[in-house]
């Protein structure tokens, strides 16, 4: 008797495991690809049915199973490997010299001043970046210039399908060099990419030179987001930007009538439900990670700096180069700060872990992790 | 000069539906209304055509009951009209159609019914001869192409006699079949109009039209329809043919009557089978119906939809009992026939040969059996929508907007081509799992969109063509607005009563008789009731579906868009190209991840044909209506289109 | 034509929504004797005229005997179902064996490219009638159908319909020997 062969559908399976499973992050990695995926403000739809197996919408999603180690040895030096923070070639604190670039920006506009400077500097050709049209809709724009750069530069708070741009340009084959930057799941995702393309994507996906990650804790999900700023009367087209300030225990609201703070658990109820099963808070899957100085010396640090982590070789050249052309400032961060980050990454690990158990209803089914990979398996709750 | 005007005693070849416009024109018809639907359409249209030269006023009315409406008023005037629909109009125009019977009529008025056993071009197998039965009027169904002709003029003279309606009922293998008739003479002269109303209240010639006093009336009225019965019982349109003592009687009407016929030479059995074919089925005569059933035991009875006749004739029998003793009857009722579909001279034969232990001559066992082989290679031919069809772009929206918004919204459909989108699924991208009624959609929408209290938070939508817009969506509409129904109301106007042939309708400044008239705006109609009003080109895919994805987040209201693209079909666009389109071979990604062949497995155009050898899209270009639609879903921009040159 | 030579003629069609896209037949019954009904009994077709193959083989499995004939457009036109690739097409070849065998004879001619030929593939209609007129399976000749052009068309209109006709006439000459 023959067993019938069982086909597997990627986008069939996608729609089982991430979009109904509630993983979904929005990075959009699986869209720009075909006709059939679409992001739709912050959710990621399938238009039609793709009745195809081996797709990449499942193979690069960060969402779906992947052997990390693999990845990590495709992409970082063994001895940088932390568990806590993935590769660290260094740690330090920095911000841009432009004042002015620094008003623009959330913290020390590190993120903006590197971006800048790759462009300048032929790095790359063109940046991938967050932006957000006026009913806050979040996208990913290509930038080829100073000036977009900085119109884009701030915290969004929702998630961007900013993987989707880098699809839609890579797919051009004459893109150049692309820098993009991204958050955890997109920086996996990008991640993912260079280790599953097949040979005749090879080309496109090679075009990426550069990824600057960014920390996140969690993003909002745009529809609650929505409902909480309609409900305190807060017009979406009036909001500037918005922080959660070190050691306040609130969400801050910059709009052009001055700022509104919520409590930070009214922040929390909006949380895209995706964001609970994240181990990541570091971008462990880029070259250079960059967050808020949140563990510095002073308030002034904390508030006006950055932190950043370099992992890659490609990254410690570019703040060498950022260095000797005077565009950041840079310092030694004290080692405390580090140790709190690492506290702070491990723990968020453990409360993702544990709810991932408690969605699969079993200890042995991580859903998209592999429970017998090292980091994991560090910070399983025993 | 027109077929339909063909001199006496010339023998043309008519479709039914023309022999019935001719009859109508040898009666003396002056005025004809109805609403388009198939298989009725060509009755109004041919007389539309010769209206001029006949004196005749004909109009495509706004829906069946306007129709009749505008026929009776016809009739009070002394004038002879006729109202023509399929048999889905009779419900519509059965209100009033209640009213009328019971007011009565003066000048001749013939109600002509086509129905569609089978369901060919229609959404049901409905019925209309049980409205005879319920209204107490008269019931004439053609048999063969000459009596769908003779008949109809007789119907005039009938309705003169008996001072009401008279129902004349064809069926779709009458009404567009097309057999031999002989012409009759048309009248010279035209009749001039008078309504007279200062009568006595019971005097039906002079008197108010009224059904007041009812009784009374009524009263009349079945007096005059037992008259009727004694006409029928001499009617040379009911006719015996057959041995004097056959083994089984046949009883049909209709184009039945030529199926019987043909099965009763197919099987041999002309010696011991007789046919009585009735013309006039309601109120049946019953001296004729006991003449026959005396001769023998054994009845079939023959038609099709439901046992109406069977039913009949029963009653009859059953009333006759004692002198007839009892008899066998075969048909519908003991399984003899089907009681669904329509007929055709197998099922006939079928049903004879088992009856009467006949085997017919069949095919060598061989020659069937590689039939049979041949037959499972032959693929199933899907309906869908045409080459450049403008509904295929809107549900192609309508889709992509529903997913979008991601709450499983749906559509409720309504009657036209676009119904093909709940009829095929696939052809409407799996968005439409309602079908009823014309007008139907929208008020099943009002209807859900009320639900959200229940628990039912769902983006309503519903579709409407622009023909049915004006014939029944209008107080739907107007209800949905009132009780603040949530709906996204779209008008796919591809401007024409496009399924039935083009037909005007009041949207367009062109009546039946092709004179100048005031178009009637859906957009200001849409706008006065105070609903958001959008137009756009479905062919423009980012607008329409920007249009649409705002329509539903836009919470709480009426939303109408009205997609405005003319039918690939239509006189206006039929084998012009406005692009040439192509498949660059280089671009087309064909079956690989990243684009799945989009095209021509989920888009659906029968122009875009899948090359299995290069593995490549393909336009075929003999079928390509050129819409050019194609080219904006192409994620490849492997498709072409050029601006063709006249 | 047929009328006007004396037959009873019986042409039975469906229309309305089943042209679109779906399968369409016309039965066309001619008779010395009396009005026949408007639809063939099974396995008691004389000719069928294919406008399209596999919608010939449909006609042929319903109404074909070992005495039919049959002409035959070649012009494939796919159903919805072949398109998406959920049903498969039967090859050209095989249809035509189909036909050799179980007919007492067939001719598959390409009327759709005769018509683009002369301009417009509505002609293919045509083609198949002048085809069908040069087989003399049927009481129609050149002149009759001359003269009900003649009566039906625009004058502008005659004279390409007459050459379609023509070139349809063309290729059973071409074919039968």
């Amino acid at each position: 008797m023959t067993t019938p062969i069982k086909t597997v559908i990627s986008q069939k399976i996608l729609k089982k495991e991430v979009l109904e499973g509630d993983l979904c992050t929005g990075c959009g990695a699986c869209v720009g690809l075909c006709p059939y995926q679409v992001i739709y403000h912050d959710r990621t739809v399938q238009l039609h049915t793709c009745d195809l197996e081996n797709g990449k919408c499942y193979d690069f999603c960060p969402r779906t199973s992947t052997d990390l180690n693999e990845l990590r040895n495709m992409l970082f030096d063994a001895g940088d490997l932390t568990p806590e923070t993935g590769a660290v070639k260094g740690y330090y604190f920095s911000r841009a010299t432009d004042r002015q670039l620094r008003e623009d920006a959330q913290h020390g506009g590190t993120v903006t001043a590197l971006m800048e400077l790759a462009l300048f500097e032929g790095l790359i050709d063109s940046a991938i970046v967050s932006a957000r049209d006026q009913e806050f809709v979040q996208n990913g724009v290509v930038v080829k210039d100073e000036a977009a750069l900085r119109k884009n530069a701030g915290s969004k708070f929702t998630v961007s399908p900013t993987v989707a741009a880098f699809n839609r340009l890579a797919a051009t084959k004459e893109a150049g060099k692309i820098g993009v930057v991204a958050t955890p799941c997109q920086a996996l995702a990008l991640a993912k990419m260079k280790l599953k393309a097949v040979k005749e994507d090879r080309g496109k996906i090679d075009q990426l030179k550069l990824v600057i990650g960014l920390y996140c804790g969690w993003a909002f999900a745009a529809q609650k987001f929505k409902e909480l700023m309609g409900q305190n009367d807060i017009e979406l087209e009036s909001i500037a930007g918005m922080d959660i300030p070190a050691g306040k225990n609130s969400l801050e609201i910059y709009t052009g009538n001055g700022t509104k703070s919520f409590p930070l658990s009214d922040a929390q109820a909006c949380i895209r439900s995706a964001c609970n099963y994240c181990l990541d808070s570091t971008a462990e899957y880029a070259d250079i990670s960059v967050g808020a100085a949140r563990f510095g010396d002073s308030w002034e640090e904390m508030r006006h700096w950055n932190q950043m982590i370099v992992r890659t070789g490609k990254g410690r050249n570019l703040i060498e180069l950022a260095i000797k052309r005077g565009v950041l400032e840079v310092r030694n961060a004290p080692a405390e700060s580090l140790r709190q980050l690492k506290n702070v990454a491990g723990e968020k690990k453990k409360e993702a872990l544990k709810n991932i158990i408690r969605k699969s209803g079993s200890a042995k089914n991580l859903l998209y992790l592999d429970r017998h990979d090292p980091v994991v398996r560090r910070f399983l709750a025993k | 000069m027109s077929k339909l005007l063909s001199p006496a005693r010339t023998q043309v070849l008519f479709m039914g539906n023309e022999a019935i416009a001719r009859g109508a024109l040898e009666a003396g018809l002056n005025v004809a209304a109805g609403y388009p639907g198939t298989p009725s359409s060509e009755i109004i249209e041919s007389l539309a055509h010769v209206a001029r030269e006949r004196k005749l006023y004909v109009e495509w009315s706004t829906n069946e009951k306007v129709a009749l409406e505008v026929a009776a008023a016809a009739s009070f005037a002394g004038l002879r009209s006729m109202c023509v629909m399929k048999q889905n109009g009779v419900n519509v125009a059965s209100d009033f159609l209640l009213h009328l019977t019971a007011s009565g009529t003066r000048g001749g008025l013939v109600l002509v019914t086509c129905e569609d056993p089978g369901a060919l071009s229609s959404v049901n197998e409905g019925e209309s001869r049980y409205f005879a039965r319920m209204l107490e009027i008269p019931l004439l169904e053609p048999s063969s192409f000459q009596e769908a002709k003779d008949l109809t003029k007789w119907a005039f003279e009938l309705s003169e006699a008996i001072g009401n309606v008279v129902m004349l009922r064809s069926v779709t293998r009458m009404s567009h079949a097309s057999g031999n008739v002989i012409c009759g003479k048309l009248p010279a002269k035209s009749r001039r109009a008078k309504f007279d109303y200062d009568g006595p209240v019971m005097d039906s010639r002079t008197g108010p039209m009224i059904s007041t006093p009812v009784v009374a009336k009524h009263t009349l009225h079945q007096k005059k329809l037992k008259g009727v019965e004694v006409l029928f019982e001499k009617s040379p349109f009911n006719r015996y043919a057959g041995p004097a003592k056959p083994q089984l009687l046949i009883i049909t009407s209709s184009v039945c009557f030529l199926y019987s016929q043909e099965a009763i030479k197919m099987l041999g059995l002309h010696k011991k089978v007789g046919i009585l074919k009735l013309g006039c089925t309601w109120p049946l005569p019953p001296a004729l119906l006991k003449k026959h059933l005396l001769k023998t035991d054994k009845i079939l009875i023959v038609e099709e939809v439901l046992s109406f006749l069977e039913e009949n004739v029963k009653v009859l029998a059953a009333g006759m009992l004692k002198q007839m003793g009892s008899k066998i009857f075969y048909g519908k009722i003991d399984g003899s026939l089907p009681s669904v579909g329509e007929l055709n001279p197998d099922i006939v034969a079928a049903a004879l040969g088992k009856i009467m232990k006949v085997k017919r001559k069949s095919l060598p066992a061989d020659y069937t059996r590689k039939l049979q082989k041949a037959a499972a290679l032959v693929p199933v031919r899907e309906q869908t929508f045409c080459a450049g069809c403008p509904h295929r772009a809107s549900f192609w929206n309508i889709h992509n907007a529903i997913a979008l918004d991601g709450r499983k919204g749906f559509v409720c459909g309504d009657i036209g081509c676009y119904s093909m989108a709940a009829l095929s699924p696939a052809t409407g991208y799996h968005t439409m799992p309602t079908l009823h009624s014309m007008g139907s959609g929208t008020g099943l929408a009002s209807g859900f969109a009320k639900l959200a209290a229940f628990g039912f938070d769902k983006p309503i939508l519903t579709v409407c063509g622009d023909s049915t817009f004006y014939h029944a969506v209008i107080p739907a509409l107007i209800n949905a607005q009132h009780n603040r129904a949530d709906i996204t109301f779209i008008v796919l106007d591809n401007a024409g009563t496009a399924m039935t042939g083009f037909q005007p309708h009041p949207g367009l400044p062109t009546s039946a008789l092709k004179e100048t008239v005031p178009a009637v705006d859906i957009a200001a109609i849409c706008a006065a009731i105070g609903a958001k009003v959008m137009i756009s080109d479905p062919f423009d895919l980012e607008t329409t579906s920007k249009i649409l994805t705002s329509f539903l987040e836009d919470k709480g209201s009426v939303k109408v868009l009205i997609l405005r693209q003319a039918c690939a079909l239509s006189p206006e666009k039929k084998g012009k190209k406005k692009f040439n389109v192509k498949v660059n071979d280089a671009l087309c990604l064909g079956e690989s991840c990243g684009c799945n062949r989009l095209c021509t497995r989920i888009f659906r155009c029968p122009a875009l044909i899948w090359d299995r050898i290069k593995k490549k899209a393909l336009v075929d270009e003999v079928i390509c209506a050129g819409c050019g639609v194609c080219a904006s879903i192409c994620p490849q921009k492997a498709i072409l289109k050029t601006e063709a040159t006249v | 034509m047929l009328v006007t030579a004396g037959y009873y003629v019986t042409i039975g069609e469906t229309f309305g929504m089943s042209q679109r896209g779906g399968s369409v037949m016309s039965h066309l019954r001619i008779s010395r004797e009396s009005v026949l009904s408007p639809q063939i009994p099974q396995g008691r077709a004389d000719i069928i005229v294919g406008l399209e193959p596999a919608e010939a083989l449909r006609v042929l499995t319903r109404y074909g005997n070992p005495d039919v004939v049959v002409l035959i457009n070649s012009r494939v036109v796919y159903p919805i179902g072949v398109i998406t690739g959920e049903l498969s097409y039967p090859s050209l070849s095989e249809i035509e064996s189909i036909f050799k065998e179980l007919t007492a004879h067939s001719w598959l001619i390409d009327a759709t490219i005769a018509a683009v030929e002369l301009g417009n593939p509505v002609l293919s209609n045509i083609v198949m009638i002048g085809a069908l007129a040069k087989t003399a399976l049927l009481p129609i000749c050149r002149r009759a159908f001359e003269k009900e052009i003649a009566r039906n068309m625009a004058a502008d209109k005659c004279e390409i319909n007459l050459r379609a006709f023509d070139a349809g006439a063309g290729m059973i000459e071409n074919i039968v020997d």
